[in-house]
């Protein structure tokens, strides 16, 4: 089954996930048409990272509704799962490279486990690392890389088998904005080329509202926004508008989490 | 107060090594429901076996060596007594056969190879790369613990086999250098007293001690919680469950078959 015209591509209604009685997601609802572009901003430690795997059928929902692709996530069991995420890509936040497989044989994963002919393998895998500008890198293991080359191979990998829905955790934490600037032209034009349907966690507001075309802001485990891009810096509500600009508000509350938020994670400097 | 408190945590206790041996037997079940019909992926079989074997191979060799000879020092005084020269073999071989190399070998191995195998798997599992291998729709259980366990199996036995035959080599060593026993009388004491079921019986033993670390380590790497705190935790848990695992096996088998 696929996701037919005019049908969402990803379709959330009235999602809650909780977590030993902490309650991350209540109510989410959200509706992305095929090859759109949406970008989720909020606080940190906000359930961003949390949305992306349900979308991605990782984790279960404790309430509410999610379709993907045309399928039913929440009654479906593990095959048809299984077949779904052959049609996802997926960038994490933490890359999660594996460490036991060298830069270029973690790009070929998804497609020598798709039963992709070796040339062909060879072909992309190469054509995707030089996309990201990390030709000459092949033969590295994780270990010798820095946490910007991780990412930019994490995204490499989410790519290379040109899924129908790609999602990206914080695609750009850690890079330098010229890196970051490439990284979007990058998921941009995959996009162009393959008609996929983008979702982009992003503590990067900046970048993530130029990208997409849409974007929702999750606070306090609810879809407190969603909107066209364009209109993010000026947003009617005031907790969205502060968070985007980054602006102090009600004692600093909002603009502590965004700046946390913003903190890239120890050691992924590029 | 104080016994309610001690009750309640007795309590806790035991419901978390009864969730752990309820998870180590859904493991089990979804291992051999993941081998119907029999599928491996062998480039990971292949990786595992070199690099659980392979690196083990030093390690039970001198130790199966000064085991060897330390039976025959224990032995000495009561062989010089008894004039039981001709029985030195047979002693040693059984018990090398039955009990000492399998379960020597096989705590040797959980520490080392079943602390290796929690700790990488933990590691995959808190940097997400599990997850990962889910999102790539590739079972976990089938890319990453059925070929771990396969190849745990099928080395603890290799191992057991190569600990055993250096464990008759530092008998014979010892046998010669403390009791100045030909090592051909130790040879025949041997092949005359003990049969294949002496030694089948300890690498049946190994066999199963190898499922059951592999299980253990398995189970309490991808179950880890809490970062690199939970990575130690989990090591910790799984040596300490496949040695408790090994020692009840052993029991359970020798009564069986006594």
């Amino acid at each position: 089954m696929t996701a037919r015209d005019g049908q969402a591509a990803v379709e959330l209604e009235g999602v809650g996930k909780a977590f030993g009685g902490r309650r991350v997601l209540a109510g989410v609802s959200l509706t992305v048409p095929p090859g759109g572009r949406l970008g989720i901003i909020g606080p940190a430690a906000g359930g961003k990272s949390v949305l992306l795997k349900l979308i991605a059928g990782l984790q279960r929902p404790d309430a509410g509704a999610i379709r993907v692709l045309g399928h039913d996530l929440v009654a479906a069991r593990e095959p048809e799962l299984a077949a779904l995420r052959k049609r996802i890509g997926m960038l994490f936040q933490n890359y999660a490279l594996f460490d036991f497989l060298s830069v270029a044989d973690n790009v070929a994963f998804p497609l020598l486990h798709a039963g992709v002919a070796a040339d062909e393998i060879d072909a992309r895998v190469a054509a995707r690392l030089r996309a990201v500008g990390l030709a000459g890198s092949e033969s590295k293991m994780p270990a010798e890389l820095s946490g910007g080359m991780k990412k930019r191979v994490g995204i490499a990998r989410a790519t290379v088998a040109r899924a129908e829905l790609v999602l990206y955790d914080e695609p750009t934490a850690g890079l330098d904005p010229v890196t970051t600037s490439k990284i979007y032209d990058l998921l941009r034009a995959d996009q162009a080329e393959t008609g996929s349907t983008a979702v982009v966690v992003s503590s990067d507001v900046a970048a993530v509202a130029a990208f997409a075309d849409t974007i929702a802001m999750l606070h306090d485990g609810r879809i407190r926004w969603v909107g066209a891009a364009a209109g993010l810096f000026d947003a009617d509500d005031l907790v969205v508008r502060s968070f985007a600009r980054g602006e102090e508000r009600d004692g600093a509350a909002v603009l502590s989490r965004s700046v946390e938020a913003a903190r890239p994670a120890p050691g992924a400097w590029p | 107060m104080i016994f309610r408190r001690s009750l309640t945590q007795l309590g806790g206790r035991v419901m978390a090594m009864a969730r752990d041996v309820g998870g180590v037997f859904v493991l089990t079940m979804e291992v051999l429901r993941a081998l119907i019909p029999p599928r491996l992926d062998g480039r990971e079989t292949v990786r595992n076996l070199y690099k659980m074997g392979n690196r083990s191979v030093p390690i039970v060799v001198l130790t199966a060596l000064f085991v060897g000879g330390l039976m025959v020092i224990q032995f000495a005084a009561f062989v010089k007594q008894f004039g039981a020269r001709a029985l030195v073999g047979w002693g040693t071989g059984y018990a090398v056969f039955r009990e000492v190399g399998p379960i020597l070998i096989g705590l040797m191995f959980s520490g080392r190879v079943g602390a290796n195998n929690t700790a990488e798997l933990a590691t995959m599992t808190v940097t997400e790369q599990v997850d990962g291998l889910q999102a790539l729709a590739i079972d976990p259980i089938r890319y990453l613990v059925v070929p771990r366990v396969v190849a745990m199996m099928i080395m603890l036995v290799a191992l057991t086999v190569i600990g055993d035959a250096v464990a008759l080599i530092g008998t014979m060593i010892m046998s010669y250098v403390v009791l100045d026993i030909h090592p051909y009388t130790v040879w025949y004491s041997l092949v005359d007293n003990l049969g294949p079921s002496d030694f089948l019986h300890g690498i049946s033993k190994s066999l199963v001690f190898g499922a059951a670390i592999a299980l253990s380590s398995c189970y309490f790497g991808l179950t880890v919680r809490g970062g690199a705190v939970g990575v130690g935790r989990a090591v910790n848990a799984a040596v300490v469950g496949a040695a408790v695992s090994i020692c009840f096996l052993d029991f359970l088998m020798t009564y069986l078959t006594a």
